[in-house]
């Protein structure tokens, strides 16, 4: 496993720039998980590290070593795509050895077997290695997919929206295995996603892209606690931030500056209350089994939250909202520490 | 109005408009009788077309029935018209001069197809130009070809003698394709090659481009290199087309006729005489029309149950 560097990497298609000026280091061991939405420059950074695209500006270093103009061969990583990517003609086997038979490097036929054989089992495909790899169903396939860069030892192993496809019982499965498997083999990965739920549980770190900018990178906790932006902190929370123009919410030492608060679930503070001290509705209740989702109308805005499906509110009751804490932004979206 | 009720409502208005059966008349008529009426013609003709001559070849072919001569009493012979295609020196020399042709065609057409298609598929500036020019042979009538060539392979003012002169240094009239019995055969497949590779061409193209980027990008960081991409990626992706391109392309050269008459009409002496060459001699110009109704059927039945056995392996191949 090996250090991943990038400095200052630029890439432009035509008129958009993918990525803009982006530097990242992931650390030998580390899974960094990048989040944001499509377009945001994601899988071409990812790319970029694979060396499947050359960046315009910028360079990337593999434990030190300058490989901006190496081709993906030379670079020794793993890539997991997005789209499963297995060669169709080969049975489930041949497509986790693929990787093995490289004639650069020679490895005995009963030692990729024992490889294969250990990777199949990890990923609990075992039983289907003489399958051909279009008969498999789509988490057989990711997890081929996911298989085929687990048997080498590569120094980053670049894996993009590995799990966007599954349903969600088989992504839950996966996103612990996965975790599982990292610490296991002490392994780099880089990881690309745009579901939330996957970069806090599997991530050391979090990396924010928008429009191709790394926007802010921190543990789990410091992005979801300490948002730089607006932006930032919109992407993690479920329900999300709600973000409301100051003086709508009451709340504790509102900064001069500014401009908009930001409340998630856990600031704010709900009680039933009479005409006089109310000063929000209860629109409606989403009953989730283990907790409520609350749809509060406080002035002109709407507010999501949760609560403690024992709680006794109703819909339609008058009731009292209150941040007990929150985040501010100034009119630029930029957090007020 | 709840959700429920609302859905509910909807429902009935749906299973309301929907007509009780399935199989319901038109003026008289039952769904499966239009359907009759609309293949009927479709299947008139290919009677009258198709299936019914081929009967009647079934038939002449165990009568010794002579078609310029119609009004003979016609014998039945039993199988005595197989026995003497079978057995005909003459015919069994056709069958290798057929061979040798279809051989070498298929052999050059899916070498040189698969190249050009290669390439095409590199996508270089202008491939769009260079694709049209390169099916243009295609697309030209093979008498024209045939007769085009002719000119070419003339030994002292053809084109392609010049241009062998040129590279070898030879005497461009000392060598004649189509006189000497050396180099007509060689002379028609060249011919054929020239004409069909860029039907050989398109297909492995189509073969080539339904192949996704990603499968080689994920080739290229498995650390394959080009040949091995070529050998393990490529070429078993692209097998199947190239198996229907000779397919496609041996069912009808088997059948080669228009083409080699109008250049050598099977000579010099009957060195490019292929099968079907000799059936239409024996037919229309003996007028032995019982034998070479022996003679169509074997080709039939060869050529049908070559390409059975080809389209089991070629099912194979794909579900690999």
């Amino acid at each position: 496993m090996a250090t991943v560097t990038l400095s200052g990497i630029s890439k432009q298609f035509g008129r958009t720039r993918a990525v803009d000026d982006l530097s990242l280091s992931i650390a030998s061991g580390e899974f960094v998980v990048l989040l944001g939405p499509t377009g945001a420059g994601k899988t071409t950074t990812l790319r970029l590290i694979a060396g499947l695209e050359t960046p315009d500006d910028g360079r990337v270093t593999i434990d030190g070593a300058d490989v901006t103009a190496t081709p993906p061969a030379g670079r020794d990583v793993a890539f997991v795509f997005q789209q499963y990517s297995l060669y169709p003609h080969l049975s489930v086997f041949d497509n986790l050895a693929f990787p093995l038979r490289s004639p650069a490097r020679r490895v005995p036929e009963d030692e990729i077997r024992r490889t294969v054989e250990q990777v199949a089992g990890m990923l609990r495909i075992g039983h289907k290695l003489m399958n051909r790899s279009t008969q498999l169903s789509g988490g057989e396939m990711q997890r081929v997919a996911i298989g085929r860069a687990l048997v080498r030892q590569p120094s980053i192993y670049l894996m993009d929206e590995p799990l966007s496809s599954l349903d969600a019982k088989l992504r839950a499965d996966l996103r612990l295995e996965l975790k599982r498997i990292q610490r296991e083999l002490d392994a780099t990965i880089l990881y690309v996603t745009h579901d939330q739920i996957e970069a806090m549980t599997m991530a050391d770190r979090i990396g924010i892209l928008s429009e191709g900018r790394l926007v802010q990178i921190g543990t789990p906790r410091e992005i979801y606690a300490d948002p730089d932006n607006v932006y930032v902190a919109a992407r993690l929370g479920q329900p999300s931030i709600n973000v409301l123009p100051v003086g709508v919410l009451p709340a504790p030492d509102v900064p001069a500056n500014a401009f908009s608060i930001g409340a998630r679930t856990e600031h704010l503070r709900i009680a039933q209350a009479d005409a006089t001290s109310a000063n929000a509705r209860l629109d409606w209740i989403e009953h989730l089994g283990d907790q409520n989702h609350l749809h509060i109308r406080i002035g002109d805005f709407r507010l999501t939250t949760l609560a403690d499906p024992a709680s006794d509110l109703a819909s339609g009751e008058a009731i009292r909202v209150e941040a007990a804490a929150a985040l501010y932004f100034d009119e630029d979206g930029k957090r007020i520490r | 109005m709840s959700q429920q009720e609302i859905s509910s409502s909807v429902a009935e208005q749906v299973a309301g408009r929907t007509p009780a059966g399935v199989a319901r008349k038109v003026r008289g008529l039952s769904d499966r009788a239009i359907a009759w009426i609309f293949i009927a013609p479709t299947i008139v003709l290919l009677l009258a077309i198709n299936v019914f001559p081929l009967i009647w070849t079934v038939y002449l072919s165990f009568t010794n029935f002579r078609a310029n001569r119609p009004n003979r009493d016609v014998e039945w012979v039993g199988l005595r018209n197989y026995e003497r295609v079978l057995t005909d020196s003459d015919i069994w020399h056709n069958m290798l001069v057929t061979s040798h042709f279809l051989f070498w065609t298929m052999f050059f057409q899916v070498l040189i197809g698969f190249g050009l298609a290669w390439l095409i598929n590199k996508n270089f500036r202008g491939h769009g130009v260079w694709t049209t020019i390169i099916l243009l042979p295609m697309m030209l009538s093979p008498a024209v070809v045939g007769n085009f060539w002719t000119f070419l392979y003339q030994p002292q003012i053809g084109l392609f003698n010049y241009v062998v002169s040129f590279f070898t240094g030879a005497d461009p009239s000392s060598f004649q394709m189509i006189g000497s019995v050396d180099l007509a055969p060689w002379a028609i497949v060249i011919v054929d090659t020239w004409m069909w590779t860029p039907y050989t061409m398109l297909i492995c193209l189509a073969g080539l481009r339904s192949i996704p980027d990603y499968i080689y990008e994920a080739a290229e960081v498995d650390r394959a290199g080009p040949f091995r991409t070529f050998w393990s990626i490529t070429l078993p992706m692209v097998m199947p087309f190239l198996m229907l391109a000779v397919l496609f392309r041996a069912i009808e050269n088997f059948k080669m006729f228009d083409l080699v008459v109008e250049l050598t009409s099977g000579g010099p002496g009957s060195v490019t005489e292929l099968a079907s060459i000799n059936l239409k001699r024996e037919a229309f110009e003996k007028w032995r029309t019982g034998l070479s109704s022996a003679f169509a059927i074997i080709l039939f039945v060869t050529v049908f149950g070559a390409a059975n056995i080809y389209v089991k392996a070629l099912n194979t191949v794909k579900s690999r």
